[in-house]
């Protein structure tokens, strides 16, 4: 899978800068600016004061279910009126400048399609309605997202991952400057994911300005050199993906040890310097650390010299909601 | 933010309503908003057209005044309103509710230009399913001189219902249950009571350009306020467009927030 159609995007007219260059959050070159946004949905706060901007690249957008991910992302195309603040897309309104939507295009999370449509059905119609006068376009970019055999199957029948490849041709075809995907990987095979993060990568290494949102950490490491992360519709941290690794393994750790007996085990960690706190619940011990990697290489050794069995090591709050959390504290 | 944003041009913000693209938006939704299910559920409507047609033979009168009197009850009374109640909730309001509108939003073309294409889609699917079927229940019902009034009535009341579903669709994601709301509690109850209501009420309309073209209307076909034949066609067309216009206006405070709504 490998970009060739279109050729790389006129620049659009700046966005007003906004907030110091220093800010990680924003970039020195924006396409998009988030301004203070928030959005309501009656009594529940989507986005709180949101201000962040993305420029040319791959950004990924991360951030636990319910984070405010898809709401941003429907407000930076539009599709959503923000309750307060602003939105600039290619230095326009994308609510209100109808101009503005010849330059976004958006891979909406949820898989419903057109009853019926066949894939080339649907992208020669995105097309028809962005005036691409190439008439190839619409099979050749069936053909980067490994569609063109089922281009005429209608896409009632087709599954979640070939409905959002489906989908990213159709955003594609009309040659956008600023790419919205949300959860484009949801539901496509090892292959198909391996094939679209390298073809996204593209995307962003033309110049145009891809945002990708994922509850998945892994996945936004592969896509994405720059991050931003949301938690409860606030922006929670934003920056190098390596600095947000780092901020993340930096964080406080509780490690459950299940051991025989516990009691023993826990007055010989009891002095070293990875360990912050001790519980002993049972055979259970829960070992507090802000040095999770130190504590992991000293453990077997103290086990083996205190006489005690190990039966279980684990993180107790590794899923990512728990790092999101520790992140806002 | 403190940096002055310049304002754009009234036209490059909006967009210009641009004829071609409307018959792009048109043409897509006459493929996408009516799958098989949905067309067989039209074919419904025609079939009562029919059915109603079939009734007038039966009745003891003269055939035109049969005619009118299932016209009256059934072409104008059920079969128009619920055929474009169907019709025109799906090419909008169905489409918000399922969250593929993104499809066509998404784009630089102008909000008039997407309710026109929208609108133009209903208009050719009620063309089909519901002014041709009224043509052949004239011929049914042993009326032939009543096919082209019947058609016309037909054809400029559709116009307007499927402008106002359209409407409904873009003011709520519960559009059929308004659409219905309006037919039965707008239309039946209080334009009933109320001429200058009816006015505007494509049904009574649609009823009162039957009642000057037909070839013999009972005297509930003619209604005291109400204006008759060519004059009930123009305030159609106005219908029409005041429906159309604010639908444009309302397409661009849509709220498109996928197909769960939340």
């Amino acid at each position: 899978m490998t970009v060739t159609p279109g050729s790389p995007p006129t620049a659009p007219a700046p966005a007003p800068p906004v907030e110091p260059a220093l800010d990680p959050a924003f970039v020195p070159n924006p396409t998009v600016v988030v301004s203070g946004v928030s959005v309501f949905f009656g009594p529940k706060v989507a986005l709180s004061e949101l201000s962040c901007s993305f420029g040319p690249g791959v950004t990924g957008l991360l951030g636990p279910n319910g984070a405010g991910k898809t709401t941003l992302m429907r407000a930076v195309t539009g599709l959503l009126a923000v309750s307060a603040g602003r939105v600039w897309v290619a230095g326009g309104d994308p609510r209100s400048d109808r101009a503005v939507q010849g330059h976004i295009g958006l891979v909406p999370e949820d898989e419903a399609v057109p009853g019926g449509l066949t894939p080339r059905e649907l992208i020669r119609y995105r097309a028809a309605l962005h005036s691409v006068a190439d008439r190839q376009a619409p099979d050749r970019w069936l053909a980067v997202v490994g569609l063109l055999d089922a281009a005429d199957r209608p896409m009632d029948g087709f599954s979640k991952g070939m409905r959002q490849r489906a989908k990213v041709a159709a955003a594609l075809v009309s040659n956008p400057t600023v790419l919205i995907l949300d959860e484009p990987l949801n539901g496509a095979d090892p292959v198909q994911r391996a094939n679209l993060i390298r073809l996204f990568r593209q995307l962003g290494d033309q110049g145009r300005t891809v945002v990708v949102s994922s509850h998945v950490l892994y996945e936004v490491e592969r896509l994405a050199e720059r991050v931003v992360v949301l938690v409860t519709g606030r922006l929670a941290a934003a920056g190098d993906r390596r600095g947000i690794r780092n901020a993340m393994a930096d964080r406080p750790r509780r490690v459950l040890v299940r051991a025989d007996p516990p009691r023993v085990l826990a007055a010989a960690l009891a002095g070293h310097e990875a360990v912050g706190g001790l519980e002993v619940d049972g055979d259970r011990l829960t070992v507090a650390t802000r040095r999770a990697g130190d504590l992991a290489l000293a453990l077997p050794g103290l086990a083996r010299s205190a006489g005690v069995r190990l039966w279980e090591v684990r993180p107790l709050d590794e899923s990512l909601e728990a790092l999101f959390r520790e992140l806002v504290r | 933010m403190s940096a002055a944003q310049p304002v754009p041009a009234r036209s490059r913000r909006r967009g210009r309503f641009d004829p071609q693209m409307a018959v792009v938006v048109a043409r897509y939704a006459l493929r996408s908003c009516f799958p098989t299910k949905r067309r067989i559920g039209l074919a419904l409507p025609a079939a009562g057209a029919l059915l109603f047609a079939l009734l007038a033979r039966v009745i003891p009168n003269s055939a035109p005044v049969a005619l009118a009197q299932v016209a009256d009850g059934g072409l104008f009374g059920v079969v128009l309103p619920v055929g474009c109640l169907v019709i025109g909730d799906a090419v909008l309001g169905a489409e918000v509710r399922a969250g593929t509108l993104h499809f066509t939003w998404l784009s630089p073309a102008s909000f008039a230009t997407i309710v026109a294409g929208r609108w133009l889609a209903g208009f050719a699917a009620a063309l089909v399913a519901l002014a041709l079927p009224f043509g052949l229940a004239a011929v049914v019902a042993g009326v032939p001189e009543a096919i082209a009034p019947l058609m016309v009535a037909a054809a400029a009341g559709s116009a307007a219902y499927v402008a106002v579903f359209v409407l409904l669709g873009a003011l709520t994601r519960r559009a059929v249950v308004w659409s219905l709301g309006f037919v039965v509690l707008g239309e039946r109850l209080l334009g009933t009571a109320l001429s200058g209501l009816a006015q505007w009420c494509p049904g009574w309309e649609a009823r009162a350009v039957y009642a000057r073209l037909g070839p013999e209307a009972l005297d509930t076909l003619h209604r005291k306020g109400i204006p008759e034949g060519g004059s009930a066609v123009v305030r159609l067309v106005i219908l029409t467009l005041v429906a159309l216009g604010i639908a444009a206006v309302r397409l661009g405070h849509l709220r498109l927030s996928g197909p769960s709504g939340d």
